[in-house]
């Protein structure tokens, strides 16, 4: 199948992946196949900065421990961490040949790798992460690949910025249902404190905020131990 | 179209009304309200879109109760969308036709467009709230029927049960005498209800 047309496959199947609810995990590992399915490369992963700000593989083509330790020795140093260092894309390295990072070439040449190539993914200002290719051989890869390697590593950045909106989403979801609720429970104990002390609603309110103040409780909280019924507010204002 | 409007919903239960173009789509989500059923309640639970083209004739083996009293008032086709943002569900968009058919393609796309505004803009507005209150902007423009849920306290401590059961028995009083919730809580808030001494006014 010429590249192209499986680049255009893969991009694809990514955009079919990236409905709601989805595992981003699971997509990213899907796209590091595709790189080593579509780029010719020998294996790829992707690495993403935490909030702390220190790199972390979070997909890989292979779970051979060889390729996870040349992930894990690039937090200390590694095309990946000069990528999300400088945003720049690093890329052909011979590690026979490249005095950067010699740890790091020490034990990707002992994984059997020659070359290397790292690929930032970014958004407008921000660096999220890096893709990271290696090859057995220390060949040149074409640009018009690199282009196409570039395209997947950004597909895997929109994905990951989905999936953070989609937690954000989430989370503001649960605060508004929350204060929902909260005002709800408050008007149900407004009810229950006029009722069971003859009051109209504006005194029953006045009532349980006073308490809540007193005793130094959330209203909200107030509110709940009265419609449990483990508060009933026995002395309310008076109008 | 004829009209729209924003239902919240939360928990699968519909929570308020966040605005609402006229009387009749404030019928249709009361009516929702009142039941727990409608194109509305359906679009959240569901999270798609739903469609009903002719509320008289299909749309009455949907929805058992809904359909007399909204097509009563009117109305001929109803169309709810979900307020989503990924796979969070915020409430769902109302909108209605007096006369039945079907939304054209443009109708239907510009739809979800709205419904997906919509959800934006209440989740950016939430995100500006205190933690534990609801924005200042939803609370002013939201109807959340603070009445019934008075209500339910009220009758809770008229039959000593809690305050989920009384908002079922409200609703219950509602549906078996053909009334809108909000006005059944109206009459028990302001005394002229008592659910302890119903049995005897039924007599």
């Amino acid at each position: 199948m010429a590249r192209e047309t499986m680049l255009a496959r893969a991009l694809v199947e990514l955009a079919d992946n990236l409905v709601s609810d989805f595992d981003v995990t699971e997509l990213l590992t899907v796209l590091t196949d595709r790189c080593v399915d579509v780029l010719d490369v020998s294996a790829a992963g992707i690495m993403l900065a935490s909030p702390a700000g220190d790199l972390r593989v979070m997909a890989s083509s292979s779970e051979e421990m060889r390729l996870l330790e040349l992930f894990e020795v690039q937090s200390q140093e590694g095309p990946c961490l000069d990528c999300y260092n400088t945003g720049e894309a690093v890329v052909n390295v011979d590690l026979g040949d490249d005095p950067r990072w010699p740890q790091f070439a020490q034990r990707a040449t002992a994984a059997g790798f020659r070359s290397v190539h790292a690929l930032p993914m970014r958004l407008r200002g921000a660096v999220l992460g890096a893709l990271n290719m290696f090859n057995v051989d220390t060949g040149q890869v074409r640009p018009a690949d690199m282009a196409a390697a570039q395209a997947l590593a950004d597909v895997a950045t929109i994905a990951i910025i989905q999936h953070r909106a989609a937690a954000e989403a989430k989370l503001l979801n649960e605060q508004l249902s929350g204060a929902l609720n909260t005002r709800i429970v408050i008007e149900q104990a407004k009810g229950m404190i006029a009722q069971r002390h003859g009051v109209d609603m504006e005194t029953a309110f006045t009532a349980l905020r006073d308490h809540a103040r007193a005793h130094n409780l959330r209203l909200a909280d107030l509110a709940r131990d009265v419609t449990d019924g483990r508060q009933d507010l026995a002395t309310p204002g008076h109008p | 179209m004829s009209g729209a409007g924003i239902m919240l919903m939360a928990d699968d239960l519909a929570q308020g009304s966040l605005c609402s173009t006229g009387p009749t789509s404030a019928l249709i989500e009361q009516v929702q309200y009142t039941l727990g059923e409608g194109p509305c309640v359906d679009a959240h639970r569901q999270g798609r879109p739903v469609v009903e083209p002719d509320l008289a004739g299909t749309g009455a083996g949907r929805w058992a109760a809904f359909v007399e009293p909204v097509v009563a008032a009117g109305v001929g086709a109803v169309f709810g969308f979900p307020l989503r943002v990924g796979a969070v569900r915020l409430g769902a968009l109302n909108l209605y036709r007096d006369s039945p058919g079907d939304l054209s393609d443009d109708q239907h796309a510009d739809a979800l467009v709205l419904a997906d505004v919509a959800a934006e803009v209440i989740l950016l507005l939430q995100a500006r709230a205190p933690a534990g209150m609801l924005a200042d902007e939803l609370a002013r423009s939201a109807d959340l029927h603070v009445v019934v849920h008075q209500a339910a306290g009220m009758v809770a401590v008229q039959l000593g049960i809690g305050v989920t059961d009384a908002l079922v028995r409200l609703r219950a009083h509602a549906f078996a005498y053909d009334r809108p919730l909000r006005e059944v809580a109206d009459d028990v808030v302001a005394r002229r209800l008592r659910f302890d001494t119903l049995d005897d006014q039924d007599d």
